[in-house]
């Protein structure tokens, strides 16, 4: 035995206490915090997926439904790539987003282009176009009710003005074929000072003196806008791609307003009756209002892969060199 | 934000004069900006039209003619079914009480996270990052049974609590918390502060401005959640808020604009001064999610 032997235990450094004490504190502080998105957010994930292979039935308890479902495997995802409602609603969707994100992403850039300079009033012009992003969607929804009204709303009376009297007949949110383009044109104008700020943001993230480098090697202003600045925007525009889809995946009050809870003028589908602008959101809306809970947790699933996918390709194509 | 960058790629040709620049991007902006206004003043110029004014396209009247009225909003905020009044009050509570759980909750786990050692903070931290890529229609369905589970059908409880782990504003208050120099803590720790006297006097002053934003940004998401209000709300509820109220009051009064859009301005107005007294800190909050991306 050498001395050695005898040293070991004091040769460990100890902890001071108040290390300790600073773990127990460290928990004590985030514990409301951990409580809420136990209950809330992590228990509803796993809750939902556990849902998904669940449904009510014929003789379920209406009092407590939840209570008293019958366990159905993948039934409820199976009936919903077998409906061509669920179809229409991924496709619709899928239309929407086309029609929203690269508008308001193209829509916002430009914006923030003009606005990034010193023009007489910009900080005014810049709340001014921000503040329609604050209002509440649904509100907004219901007074682009109104102005896209065909008997009482400026829209068609503009156009009839115009010349084109289709509106004034067909409406803008009552026909199938503009009731989706509508939407996205409300929620592009209400939306783009949001997307103007962020664009803002990053252009001034953006080093001086690569513009410099630019104009000493005689780039005009087209060029750099196409060579430097937008490559350069590239981090931003995947981001907002990225929020926008999720934000589209997960709208409902727009089009719950703007169709006045119906889902929008019916037309056939695949050989079935769809609701025009039922996108995914709502007709997870749907299918939870009508009590199918079980097929709705499964639809929240597949919107969760789709998120995913999406989000993964976007980091794939946009993400390169960014 | 720096503005006369050289970013300015659109309109920035050296050659062309400064007057002739701006009057060309006020002919782009200006009437954009009508447009983007168009619902804001829609909806006041309405809600002040006599009743079956409203469907009109017509905006001066003729001598004596009574075209505007305040009569609506005075109906709109007392009526007997629907009364705004209630639905205003409700959103506040809902929206402050919500704002404010939020922001102590984030403000105290933001610390936490930035500032203590505990086994697994790091991968707690990560694991909650994560879920913010869930979609949030996800919740829906599990929330309402909880909530229907804890008998919070037609509760404020039953708006508030399920929406105050958030966690962009724990993101928020952790990110700015870790800016905070280390010297601090140990200086307090030295006088004898205790943990919470810490956290009170030191980490809470600190924070105030970024507390600030997360408080209006929750405040304004939270009087704007129309679905999440609707499902936890039986109609009948003493405690619908404006656009659950306004929802109904539309099922009921189809054709009653001038009214409706009375309505509306309690729901807009309140938020558009909001945003102008404090939008500092609303682009502050809006901005600081993305750059960390």
């Amino acid at each position: 035995m050498s001395a050695h032997t005898y040293l070991r235990p004091t040769a460990r450094p100890r902890k001071p206490l108040w290390q300790y004490y600073d773990a127990i504190w460290g928990y004590i502080f985030i514990a409301p915090f951990i409580v809420v998105a136990t209950v809330f957010l992590l228990f509803p994930i796993a809750y939902s997926f556990y849902l998904s292979f669940r449904e009510t039935w014929l003789y379920s308890n209406w009092f407590d439904q939840f209570a008293d479902m019958r366990f159905v495997g993948l039934k409820n995802y199976l009936d919903l790539l077998q409906n061509p409602t669920f179809w229409w609603a991924l496709l619709a969707t899928f239309v929407y987003a086309l029609l929203v994100i690269p508008t308001q992403i193209a829509a916002s850039l430009a914006l923030a282009l003009f606005l990034n300079t010193k023009l007489p009033g910009y900080r005014a012009l810049r709340s001014a176009f921000f503040l329609p992003h604050v209002f509440d969607v649904f509100v907004v929804g219901i007074i682009w009710l109104l102005l896209y009204n065909p008997q009482i709303g400026p829209f068609a009376e503009f156009f009839r003005w115009l010349g084109v009297d289709w509106f004034k007949k067909h409406g803008f949110v009552d026909n199938p074929y503009t009731i989706l383009p509508s939407i996205a044109f409300a929620m592009v104008l209400k939306g783009m000072g949001f997307g103007m700020i962020l664009f803002l943001t990053a252009l001034n993230n953006i080093p001086e003196s690569i513009f410099e480098a630019a104009e000493i090697d005689g780039a005009n202003a087209r060029q750099k806008l196409f060579y430097v600045t937008i490559p350069l925007l590239r981090p931003m525009i995947l981001f907002m791609s990225v929020t926008g889809l999720v934000g589209v995946l997960n709208a409902f009050s727009e089009f719950y307003a703007m169709t006045k809870a119906t889902g929008g003028v019916a037309f056939q589908f695949l050989g079935a009756t769809v609701q025009s602008a039922r996108v995914s959101g709502f007709y997870l809306y749907q299918l939870f209002y009508d009590a199918f809970y079980g097929h709705a947790a499964a639809m929240s699933f597949i919107l969760l892969t789709i998120a995913l996918v999406i989000t993964w390709v976007n980091f794939r194509i946009l993400g390169k060199e960014a | 934000m720096n503005p006369g960058s050289l970013a300015a790629g659109a309109l920035e040709k050296r050659h062309m004069p400064k007057v002739w620049r701006y009057t060309l991007s006020y002919a782009v902006l200006l009437p954009l900006l009508f447009l983007v206004h168009l619902p804001l003043l829609w909806m006041v110029v309405t809600a002040f039209k006599a009743p079956g004014y409203g469907t009109k396209l017509d905006f001066i009247p003729s001598p004596g003619e009574k075209m505007y009225t305040v009569e609506n909003f005075r109906q709109v905020f007392f009526d007997k079914d629907f009364p705004f009044y209630r639905f205003a009050w409700n959103s506040f509570v809902v929206a402050t009480g919500c704002a404010l759980i939020t922001v102590a909750l984030c403000t105290a786990a933001g610390y936490a996270f930035a500032k203590k050692r505990f086994p697994a903070r790091d991968l707690i931290f990560a694991a909650l990052i994560t879920i913010m890529l869930v979609p949030g229609l996800i919740f829906m369905v599990p929330q309402y049974r909880l909530v229907l589970k804890f008998g919070w059908i037609n509760t404020y409880w039953g708006m508030i609590l399920p929406h105050t782990g958030n966690i962009f504003g724990l993101f928020l208050l952790r990110q700015h918390i870790r800016g905070l120099p280390d010297s601090l803590l140990e200086a307090a720790r030295v006088d004898g502060a205790s943990e919470l006297g810490t956290f009170f006097r030191i980490i809470v002053p600190l924070s105030v401005p970024v507390m600030i934003t997360l408080f209006l940004l929750t405040f304004v998401g939270q009087w704007s959640n129309f679905l999440w209000q609707l499902i936890v709300n039986t109609p009948d509820s003493p405690y619908l808020t404006l656009p659950v109220g306004l929802s109904l009051f539309q099922g009921q009064y189809q054709t009653e604009w001038e009214k409706m859009m009375a309505g509306a301005c309690f729901s807009i107005l309140p938020i558009a001064v909001l945003f102008t007294i404090s939008q500092r800190f609303f682009i502050q909050g809006l901005t600081a999610g993305s750059v960390k991306e």
